[in-house]
């Protein structure tokens, strides 16, 4: 069974796009992220514009994160106004984003961009999880690692001007760092498709020292607005969103994650953690293979060549 | 003798005189579908051109007195073809060629290979085969080819990546006589063909000489949902932004809700 996707202009297999929607949302049911990495490149692989690709990406984000950012909101494990202010450098850095794509499209660089860019996060990001994990799993059998957070204590942050108490994380800290991690996250989610959690929850753990119980209420809670925001962003500059073929991702992705999650919560988080940093790593290594090796063909033909 | 010679004399003549006096030539012809309407379903298609020589003196089918050629052509759209080259280990983009038009669509069936029917000059005026499409070259980039055989490469890389996507299509015996005059040629719209009208060329050659030509059109147009979809996103891309979250975010919510534990 076929159906005609009308903005990426192709006839594509309903089987093979919800298998793939189903399979990406049980990956992110099961550890607990957007998808978004994984789906972007795989969309690619099967012959969707990388521009298409990212635009309909980010609105898969927000329907595998809308439902999560909500109970944690219920639950009150939302830091509102440290979400805000996130929410504020996201938005800005969504627009440029966006802006940027838009620019790449036209130069003929974009699909080299994003690839460079998707394989250096996601190296750098996999690597992370990956050294992480493995040392988690060497102390599993040792007491807890209790995280160390000792509030107040930014080192260089301390000298940043334009302090903010934020009450629900008990900090006192500049609003620049939390501004600069949204707006360098939105920027990069808006050119990758991606929410960007990954990325985002490190650093607010390290870098911000919020409570790890409100680190992923919170991120979640601004990365619905910014996709949502690339998503409408992606529609009206770039006129990338196929709303056929996410809607087909998202029915498949929503289900995906309910048994992921099910699946999820009868796995260890160490081990989890080393199976999405090897995944990541995976990903990264299989883009980076089509940056270096020879292409099968030199030439590549585009449509746009300015304005459309 | 001499009054079967006479008589062949004048029977020839007479052919001779009405040769002279029949009716040249020329070719009437038309598509099968005059629209072709993309759903949601469209998997391609195939047209069907027809047509027929008029004051045919073809003796039969297989004669081959005439030749026909049938062209099919999109819109003139721009395209950018790019070159890669090794640079610091990676490929990346470095040479690229803009056309300001080319056709979006461009199929081509023939009783023999165009080369063997017409000269360059002739193929050339009217686009006829894969080494004389019209292409019109836009105004130079700095990282544009400029060596006239590197814009040959180009040229023919347009041509074979197009020819990959099915959108550029030979045939060089596509074209076949039914009977004396009538002649049929099945064209192949593939799933991604560009949505815009199409006009057919059908071109009639006798000895290298062109006698006649007949134009007509195919209408590709979106219907249904698709086209409704189509138009939001390019006239209210806003409007169509909005709704596609707001389907996410209800996907999202209505999976939470459908699977929601028991609390």
């Amino acid at each position: 069974m076929t159906l005609y996707l009308p903005i990426a202009e192709m006839s594509v297999s309903i089987v093979v796009y919800v298998a793939l929607g189903l399979s990406i949302g049980f990956l992110s049911g099961l550890f607990g992220v957007g998808g978004g990495f994984l789906l972007m490149p795989l969309l690619t692989f099967l012959g969707v514009p990388s521009a298409v690709a990212v635009a309909t990406s980010s609105s898969h984000v927000v329907a595998s994160s809308v439902s999560g950012a909500i109970t944690h909101y219920r639950r009150g494990n939302v830091d509102i106004k440290m979400g805000l202010v996130m929410l504020a450098g996201g938005l800005a850095g969504t627009y440029l984003g966006v802006a940027a794509v838009k620019i790449l499209r036209q130069a003929g660089f974009f699909d080299l961009t994003i690839s460079l860019i998707y394989v250096v996060f996601l190296g750098v990001v996999g690597t992370f999880i990956l050294v992480e994990g493995i040392n988690a799993s060497r102390q599993a059998g040792a007491a807890g690692r209790p995280l160390a957070r000792r509030s107040g204590q930014h080192s260089w942050m301390e000298g940043l001007p334009f302090k903010m108490r934020f009450p629900r994380s008990k900090l006192y800290m500049s609003v620049v760092p939390p501004l600069i991690i949204g707006l360098f996250i939105g920027c990069m989610s808006a050119i990758m498709g991606i929410g960007g959690g990954f990325v985002m929850i490190p650093a607010m753990i390290y870098l911000l020292r919020m409570p790890t119980g409100l680190v992923i209420g919170t991120s979640l809670f601004q990365i619905v607005f910014v996709a949502a925001l690339a998503t409408v962003l992606h529609a009206v500059e770039n006129k990338t969103v196929d709303i056929v073929l996410a809607t087909i991702l998202i029915v498949g992705g929503v289900i995906g994650a309910q048994f992921g999650t099910i699946v999820g919560q009868k796995l260890r988080g160490e081990h989890l953690r080393l199976l999405l940093g090897a995944l990541i790593l995976l990903v990264a290594a299989r883009m980076a293979f089509d940056l270096v090796l020879p292409p099968k063909d030199l030439f590549s033909l585009s449509a746009i060549a300015g304005a459309s | 003798m001499r009054r079967v010679v006479l008589a062949a004399m004048i029977a020839l003549g007479a052919v001779g005189i009405a040769r002279a006096d029949a009716p040249k030539e020329s070719v009437e012809a038309d598509a099968s579908t005059r629209q072709v309407a993309i759903t949601s379903s469209f998997t391609g298609t195939e047209i069907l051109v027809f047509g027929a020589v008029s004051n045919s003196m073809q003796p039969s089918p297989e004669a081959g007195t005439y030749d026909i050629i049938v062209v099919v052509e999109g819109i003139p759209t721009p395209a950018v073809v790019r070159k890669k080259s090794r640079v610091g280990g990676i490929w990346v983009n470095t040479q690229s060629m803009r056309f300001a038009s080319v056709p979006s669509y461009y199929a081509i069936a023939s009783t023999r290979p165009v080369d063997e029917i017409a000269d360059r000059a002739v193929l050339d005026t009217h686009g006829i085969g894969f080494d004389h499409v019209r292409m019109v070259r836009a105004v130079q980039s700095r990282t544009d080819a400029t060596d006239p055989a590197e814009l040959e490469t180009f040229r023919q890389a347009l041509i074979r990546l197009k020819e990959k996507e099915r959108v550029y299509v030979k045939s060089d015996f596509g074209v076949s006589f039914v009977g004396r005059s009538l002649f049929r040629a099945t064209i192949a719209l593939p799933p991604n063909v560009p949505v815009a009208p199409l006009t057919a060329h059908v071109y009639l050659f006798k000895d290298g000489q062109m006698l006649g030509q007949y134009d007509s059109r195919v209408m590709l147009q979106r219907e249904g949902i698709e086209r409704y979809i189509h138009e939001t996103a390019l006239t209210r891309p806003l409007l169509y932004g909005i709704f596609t979250v707001m389907m996410a975010a209800g996907c999202g919510l209505a999976a939470a809700f459908a699977f929601r534990k028991p609390a």
